[in-house]
């Protein structure tokens, strides 16, 4: 039996016409979206990264990728699956709802054949189910929901849309088997077939009512999606377009010189302290939030106890953002500052974050208000900060002159014209005295494969802890002071021994004017094992390697330093590692903290020790310290050990 | 009123012992330079005080042009001038000789606060000298302050406690370090707007010196080979070092 | 040596001025501060009833020159630094502070750079006024007691409004022949109390490094270091503490060091003794246990 479209509905037309109202109310929530979102700052063109298939503001392989193949959204598998058949099920549909429409506008043929028997009657059906499927499955869930979903807060508001949708599917179902009841089974309408098998014939009543009912209720759900959380079928996609696909955080250059002129008004306030601070992208951040919770669940400080949840960020000042509070300056302190203090830059939110929300940006933008404006940081940061200031290495109280580390060692100057790397020690690698046998290490190394590179005289800090604890005029300053003298010397290229030396580098010394090649040690390990300057032997030991934030996940790290670890050992993996890797601790400023809760490298430390490896490799001092720090608490043996030592124990 | 804070310029005070060196008896010129803990304290004081009082504070330094960017932290902090008289002497009496002649100079200074010792030469006595030469009243290891009716009230830290004391007229104080005064670290703005502010350079006076003749500046030599205990059985260990604290007659 | 003893009455602090005043010949006199009868035997005694050592320097000056005493001794507290220098101004001599060694040959030492450098003077003119360094001079035992001529008031500068001691636990910091100190390692107030009670057991007094004391977590009276109180024990248990040289400079006499810390490359291990690279939480309760066995 052939379908007639609108078969049983006089005026059927009108329905369409309902639309026109529908829509309207469906654009006007939206506008009130947009509204709020524009009482955001103008986002600055050098905050977008560029990368190919840029077009204008919009990353277009990320928009398809992330924003509407939803690619990250299946990290989670049975999450990932229901919600793409409710997405592509929907989608489905409403193909071949516009089909019927064209059909009857246009008499585009259809309901003809094998496109009708296969798209419009099986495909459909199936999709339906798919929908459905996926509906329950999300419905289910709420009833016990897992902790990421309700910690620290549940977003309200998804049961209504979604019964709506629900009914929407159903009664879509019961239209045509009803119309199958009056009609005959249509072939390949499997769905509608089987239900019709349990309908009385004829009730051309009944079908009548559906019809109308599905309309409107599809018509009213339309509407009601922006002022519900499905609001993200729209925002999300636009966010993911819009965010640098770049991992991790840039932080933006800020102009100090205005702050030298006469005019107190022309200097730009620093960091955000209150919405209206923030950039019409952090906004657009805030709203698109659905409050999932993975990145709460990845994040080390929620996961140990301290006052800090990304998603608890977001929901804050998505609060915020719907109660129109663009200029409650109490917005810090609801947010809390020890919660933003607490958090270690290591973006696992960020990579975990199916919408490309970019919470550590926002963080670090608070921080920079707390401390370039108001004063505000906790003692201990404060301190290392200030010991940055004055002697130039945040390492306040060390027992280490900066030139303890090479005692005993013939190191070479950097010459300029002639050393080709130069060598950068870093502070944490300088000061702290289990961090020196990293430099002597990588210097035996270079040694061995015959490198011509050379050192500084003078060690000193690339800036980092002050950019990470959010003092970017610190960070500047240090910056400028190393620019100028690489410059004036031709340093081209740089040799880090910390992967936060090597972030500092590669991603924030070209705005200030210093463009350097700069390899990370571990890589450069590799490098020369590739190019066969280092003959290494594979021993028989177990090594776990620990992935830093800044080499893997902030920087894509991975396979290098395990090429290295596979040379000279046989790898085990921990359960969280690559671009999952768990946090040492030790970053954004809490190398310098007190704790609560749980010690995030204890945790860390347990986790590497459960491998049952022989030893942990790593290649960051800072995790280095960190790890074997908290490994005290559960052995007396020294497992840590950084890749350099690993290595250069063969020479 | 019109407070004024002393501020010294000093070597890196926390050059670890290792790494110290001695050049013609006085720290090596390669450590970095900056403004000494004590006198960060006196200066966090005398912010507070002319929040409260809506004083005048000015920070007055003794000691190199090249110090006038570190002393602007000072300023930076909450100081409205900076009044550096240039000289090099390490005598107690020149020194406080030079500073006299940059209080008189402000003239009308109500209350001079000033860390309760240098962090370089560590003889916590130029402010009470500088106090019996201006003829003001002195009180060292000072912890709050406050303006009363005409007179000043303060607490003093000692061995034993600490003592609430008053005095009237004009007062030298030297302030101790407590959780209330640590210093601020200063806002972004307020270190450009350090820049603006005045300063006032003055050549220094030769002034009289003490007569006392310094013989020689050593680095002691630290001897001390420590013995590490095992930690495999804490029992044990704890048992093992009393015996030996017994055996040396310590215990 | 004509010298004069100006001091509170406390037989260990005058003690200590009575044997570095013989250092320099004969034997010191005294002016005591403050109420009560002045311990130990000197030729000629004096008095100022007064609370606030700074009322006494005018009259102090005037005794002084009128007696003809060349070596004033202090001692580097706060009553000496309330006095030292004005004094030394009022007399128009030279002043040393802070000394931690004395030759008859009136020559001194004392530290510099926290403590890092030692400088040695040569004292060329009198009077000199001296402040010296708590626990660096033995004692000196002091028999019976001198009545005293009583001074007239000085001006009544500063008003002493009130006074108030803060209880130390147990033993003063400066009696304890064993103390047990903690640092910024013992990472919160309340874990002050573990060494309060191995303290209890063994008689110790209870001290702190100047980090945990700006956190809040001991009070000032209790601060060990260069600008706390300098000690002198047998044994000095330092808990949690890095060993800054600050603080070594306040345990530089102390006999015996044993460093519990957890990190072996701190900078304590240089001074100590002995050393236990752990955790202090698991190690104090096991030497509490232990000494609590052998009693």
């Amino acid at each position: 039996m052939i379908r007639i479209p609108y078969w049983n509905i006089s005026y059927g037309i009108l329905i369409d016409a309902f639309a026109l109202p529908a829509m309207a109310v469906l654009i006007y929530g939206l506008y009130g979206h947009w509204k709020k979102i524009r009482q955001g700052k103008l986002r600055l063109k050098s905050a977008l990264a560029d990368m190919p298939g840029k077009i204008g503001p919009v990353y277009v392989p990320a928009l398809i990728t992330k924003g509407i193949l939803g690619s990250k959204i299946y990290r989670k598998l049975f999450t990932g699956i229901a919600h793409g058949a409710l997405f592509w099920g929907m989608g489905a549909l409403a193909v071949g709802t516009t089909l019927v429409f064209l059909n009857v506008l246009f008499k585009i043929p259809v309901f003809e054949g094998a496109f009708n028997r296969w798209f419009m009657s099986f495909f459909l059906d199936l999709s339906g189910l798919a929908a459905l499927a996926g509906l329950l499955f999300f419905l289910l869930r709420r009833l016990s929901p897992p902790e990421r979903l309700v910690k620290p807060k549940e977003r309200p508001g998804f049961v209504p849309p979604v019964c709506l949708l629900g009914a929407v599917i159903l009664t879509g179902f019961l239209i045509e088997a009803f119309r199958i009841a009056a009609n005959g089974p249509e072939p390949h309408a499997f769905v509608g077939n089987f239900i019709a098998g349990f309908l009385p014939a004829g009730n051309a009543v009944a079908h009548r009512a559906l019809w109308w009912s599905h309309g409107l209720l599809s018509l009213a759900f339309i509407a009601y999606i922006p002022f519900s959380p499905l609001v993200h079928i729209f925002l999300v996609p636009v966010n993911t377009a819009l965010a640098s696909p770049l991992p991790g955080t840039r932080m933006g250059v800020i102009d100090f010189s205005s702050f030298d002129s006469e005019d107190a008004g022309e200097m730009p306030a620093l960091g955000c302290a209150k919405l209206a601070d923030f950039t019409q992208k952090r906004l657009l951040d805030y709203d698109s939030c659905l409050w999932c919770g993975r990145c709460h669940e990845v994040c080390p400080a929620a996961s140990t106890g301290k006052p800090l949840s990304p998603k608890g960020v977001m929901v804050t000042l998505a609060e915020k953002l719907a109660a129109g509070g663009f200029d409650d300056e109490g917005l810090i302190d609801a947010v809390g500052e020890n919660a933003i203090f607490a958090c270690t830059t290591c973006t696992a939110c960020m990579e975990a974050c199916p919408a490309c929300i970019n919470q550590p940006k926002t963080i670090l933008k608070f921080r920079q208000n707390l401390v370039m404006e108001q004063s505000r940081i906790p003692e201990l940061m404060g301190k290392a900060m200030n010991s940055l200031e004055q002697r130039q290495h945040p390492f306040f109280g060390t027992g280490a002159g900066p030139k303890d580390w090479s005692k005993g060692l013939e190191v070479p100057v950097f010459e300029p014209g002639e050393s080709q790397y130069l060598l950068w020690i870093g502070c944490a690698v300088t000061y702290e005295e289990r961090a020196q046998k990293i430099a002597r290490a990588m210097v035996k190394i270079l040694e061995a494969a015959g490198v011509s590179y050379g050192i500084l005289e003078e060690s000193r800090c690339t800036g980092d802890p002050a950019k990470q604890m959010g003092n970017e005029f610190l960070f500047s300053e240090l910056a400028k002071t190393n620019i100028e003298e690489f410059n004036e010397m031709g340093v081209k290229k740089i040799i880090t021994l910390c992967p936060h030396c090597y972030n500092s580098f590669s991603r924030h010394y070209p705005p200030l004017g210093g463009t350097y090649e700069i390899t990370p040690h571990a890589v450069f390990i590799q490098q020369l094992i590739s190019a066969r300057k280092l003959k290494l032997s594979a021993g028989g030991e177990t090594i776990s390697y620990h992935d830093p934030c800044y080499l893997g996940r902030r920087n894509r790290f991975l396979d290098e330093p395990r090429s290295v670890i596979d040379a000279i050992g046989k790898r085990i993996e921990m359960p969280r590692s690559g671009m999952e890797s768990f946090c040492c601790g030790g970053g954004g400023g809490n190398y310098w903290a007190e704790e609560e809760g749980t010690r995030i490298n204890q945790a860390r430390s347990k986790e590497a020790l459960d491998t049952g490896a022989d030893r942990i490799a790593t290649a960051c001092p800072f995790c280095l310290l960190m790890i074997t720090d908290g490994s005290k608490k559960f052995t007396e043996a020294q497992k840590a050990f950084d890749i350099a030592e690993l290595v250069a124990e063969q020479f | 009123m019109h407070i004024a804070v002393l501020a010294k310029v000093v070597p890196d005070y926390e050059v670890p012992a290792g790494d110290f060196e001695l050049v013609g008896g006085r720290a090596h010129s390669r450590y970095t330079r900056m403004i000494g803990l004590y006198d960060e304290n006196a200066i966090e004081t005398g912010v507070q005080l002319k929040e409260k009082y809506g004083a005048t504070l000015s920070v007055i330094s003794y000691g190199k042009t090249e110090d006038v960017s570190l002393l602007r932290k000072a300023v930076a902090m909450g100081g409205d001038t900076l009044n550096l008289v240039i000289g090099e002497s390490d005598d107690p009496y020149v020194i406080a000789a030079n500073l006299k002649m940059a209080v008189e100079k402000l003239g009308n200074v109500d209350l001079i606060l000033a860390g309760q010792q240098s962090a370089d030469m560590d003889r916590g006595i130029v402010h009470s000298i500088l106090a019996e030469m201006l003829g003001y009243s002195f009180l060292p290891k000072i912890a709050f302050i406050e303006f009363d009716q005409g007179g000043w009230k303060v607490r003093q830290i000692h061995e034993n406690g600490s003592r609430e004391l008053e005095f009237k007229g004009k007062g030298v104080l030297s302030i101790t370090s407590i959780p209330e005064n640590v210093p601020r670290i200063p806002a972004v703005r307020s270190i450009f707007a350090a820049k603006k502010k005045p300063v006032d350079k003055m050549e220094g006076i030769l002034g009289a010196p003490m007569n006392v003749e310094e013989l020689s500046v050593q680095i002691p030599r630290m001897e001390s080979v420590c013995e590490f205990l095992p930690m495999e059985d804490v029992g044990q260990t704890a048992k093992l070092l009393l015996a030996k604290l017994r055996e040396g007659r310590y215990l | 040596m004509k010298s004069l003893i100006i001091e509170i009455i406390d037989p260990k602090r005058i003690g200590e001025l009575v044997t570095a005043g013989r250092i320099f010949g004969g034997a010191p006199d005294i002016l005591a501060i403050g109420k009560g009868g002045i311990p130990g035997a000197y030729g000629k005694a004096y008095q100022a009833d007064e609370l606030v050592a700074a009322n006494i320097v005018d009259v102090a000056a005037e005794l002084i020159q009128r007696e003809g005493y060349e070596v004033i001794l202090l001692s580097a507290t706060t009553v000496g630094a309330e006095i030292a220098g004005r004094l030394s101004v009022a007399l128009k001599a030279p002043v040393i502070s802070e000394i931690i060694g004395i030759a008859a040959d009136m020559t001194v030492k004392r530290p510099l750079y926290g403590g890092k450098a030692v400088a040695q003077y040569k004292i060329n003119k009198f009077p000199v006024v001296l402040t010296i360094r708590r626990k660096y001079f033995e004692p000196a035992v002091l028999e019976g007691t001198t009545p005293a001529v009583s001074l007239g008031a000085g001006g009544a500068g500063i008003t002493f409004v009130s006074e108030e001691e803060i209880k130390t636990e147990g033993i003063p910091l400066e009696d304890a022949d064993i103390i047990i100190s903690g640092g910024r390692g013992i990472g919160a107030k309340e874990n002050f109390t573990m060494l309060r009670e191995m303290a209890g057991i063994v008689n110790a007094a209870v001290g702190a490094s100047r980090g945990a004391v700006d956190e809040g977590w001991a009070a000032p009276t209790m601060q060990i270091g260069q600008t706390g109180n300098i000690v002198a024990p047998s044994v000095y248990f330092a808990v949690g503490i890095s060993g800054a040289s600050q603080h070594l400079a306040g345990i530089a006499n102390a006999k015996c060091v044993v460093a519990i810390n957890k990190d072996e490359e701190a900078n304590i291990f240089k001074r100590a003794r002995f050393g236990i690279v752990a955790d202090y939480k698991t190690v104090l309760p096991a030497l509490t246990k232990a000494l609590k066995e052998e009693q």
